[in-house]
């Protein structure tokens, strides 16, 4: 039997009344308080095993990306459960924590440290962060001094290199020149073909999701359209979308 | 309360880098760059003792080191509330991209700012030998004393940080209230001999800050016990406050970024 990664049941996040509100504001609510409540995802349920990877598409607001974050764990489930086995689980996010004053080496300390490495661990993989990321000897200079393209680059590498067992992807990353969208590209294409490696892949770009995933999960507003293969599920969404 | 241990644990090294990554930011570009540190509690010193001490003609002994023992810890209680109280808003890039526990980010900003009051009470021990201060063992209650306004300072961090997610302009209130605590504090005058009897007590007892700063200066200036009795009290507070605080926000940090 193989081993489930990733078990989401009657997922349901809901956006609320948790606005942020002014004091003045909170005092006229006080008369006749209406709260609005907004369903970003209605009740979800899959499995991922492990070393499989999953796509996740269907169009803007459809609640995707909400349940990315929500398997992340950086916000809650209002309903249902998110059991993620004990795996160590991060989202793919470029540059977090980044501080401009500081050099680039600092900031892959940084941000490694932020998405749960100790110390030792990114020490470690420095090395082959720096080598990835070619800046050469910007490396060594504050990143405000970077070009746009540098900045992402760095940042891909951080992420690309400290693995976990995992990784939610919102929008496969294409980033830096030409020759780095293809070296990138093909890193992210070892990285998660890894078999010990669990993916989940939010994208709108189809091409894409049917050269990587093993199974596209589509939805629609919040809902579950079609789960399966990914040629039968995304072929049904271009109608669909087309219609 | 577990958690909370084993959360401080596997954070504690990143929250430790990230602090010293801001001390670097904030100097990084200024010309005196780390002088600023010493520089700006000392000008400050010194405005408050000519403008009170000249002007006002207030005499207390010591009074240059009086006025520094007590900035030193009000700068730090006043840097570390008010800044939580941006501090989701403010790390919204982390806070939207990973978990991160939302204390460990008051106790970064803690860390920055106790380094700059560590500074700002070198600078007083230099002021005392410059001025002969006698020195007694009783300078070492100031690590209880600390540890006590520590506590305080982070459980009211907490709840500020979780209260400012929610209300848009906790920022202005808290400004207000803090400069009013700041004239009830008695940094630059001593309550002692500005109020009568019954108000002075009332005064420095149910106010936590001016209850530590002027344990703080007994020990350290005047060679004198603290208050033990009152500060135990509020050391039994500062435990409550903290763990009402962590506890708020273990339960709402979840929702913090459904709404930034």
């Amino acid at each position: 039997m193989e081993d489930i990664a990733i078990t989401v049941k009657d997922l349901k996040i809901r956006y609320k009344s948790v606005q942020a509100y002014s004091i003045k504001k909170s005092l006229l609510r006080l008369k006749g308080a209406e709260t609005q409540s907004f369903e970003a995802v209605r009740g979800i349920s899959f499995e991922v095993k492990q070393g499989e990877i999953l796509g996740i598409t269907g169009k803007n607001g459809s609640g995707k990306s909400t349940m990315l974050r929500a398997l992340a764990n950086i916000f809650s489930a209002d309903e249902g459960t998110i059991d993620l086995h004990g795996h160590s689980v991060s989202l793919l996010a470029i540059g977090v924590g980044f501080k401009k004053e500081l050099t680039g080496r600092e900031n892959i300390m940084l941000s490694g440290m932020l998405l749960g490495f100790t110390e030792e661990q990114v020490k470690e993989k420095m090395p082959e962060i720096i080598e990835f990321a070619g800046l050469g000897k910007f490396i060594d200079m504050p990143v405000r001094t970077y070009s746009s393209g540098m900045y992402s680059k760095l940042a891909f590498s951080i992420t690309a290199i400290l693995e976990t067992e995992i990784m939610l992807i919102d929008e496969v990353l294409s980033v830096g020149d030409e020759k780095f969208k293809k070296k990138s590209y093909k890193k992210m294409k070892s990285l998660i073909s890894n078999k010990d490696r669990t993916v989940v892949i939010v994208s709108h770009n189809l091409a894409t999701l049917e050269d990587l995933c093993d199974r596209v999960l589509w939805m629609h507003e919040g809902k579950m359209m079609k789960i399966g293969d990914p040629h039968e599920v995304l072929e049904e969404y271009r109608q669909f979308m087309e219609d | 309360m577990k958690r909370f241990i084993s959360d401080v644990k596997k954070y504690w090294n990143y929250t430790r880098y990230a602090a010293k990554s801001q001390l670097k930011t904030e100097v990084a570009n200024s010309y005196l760059n780390w002088l600023w540190w010493i520089l700006e509690p000392f000008c400050f010193m010194l405005i408050y003792a000519f403008v009170f001490g000249m002007l006002f003609k207030k005499k207390l002994e010591y009074f240059n080191i009086y006025i520094f023992v007590g900035l030193a810890f009000w700068d730090f209680f006043n840097r570390c509330i008010k800044s939580s109280v941006r501090m989701v808003r403010k790390n919204k890039p982390i806070v939207s991209k990973v978990y991160l526990p939302k204390f460990m980010l008051i106790i970064s900003d803690m860390m920055v700012n106790g380094f700059k009051m560590m500074i700002c009470f070198g600078i007083s021990f230099v002021m005392m030998i410059v001025y002969r201060v006698p020195i007694s063992y009783r300078i070492l209650y100031m690590i209880p004393i600390l540890l006590v306004g520590i506590v305080f300072t982070f459980g009211c961090s907490c709840i500020m940080l979780h209260l400012g997610v929610f209300i848009d302009d906790m920022s202005n209130v808290i400004n207000i209230v803090l400069r009013f605590v700041f004239y009830l504090t008695g940094i630059f005058y001593s309550i002692e001999q500005s109020f009568p009897k019954p108000y002075r007590t009332i005064l420095l007892n149910c106010n936590p800050i001016a209850c530590i700063i002027n344990d703080l200066r007994r020990c350290i200036i005047y060679c004198q016990d603290p208050g033990f009795h009152v500060l135990e009290l509020w050391a039994v507070i500062s435990v409550v406050l903290a763990i009402i605080g962590v506890r708020t926000i273990y339960r709402g940090e979840n929702t913090y970024v459904k709404v930034i």
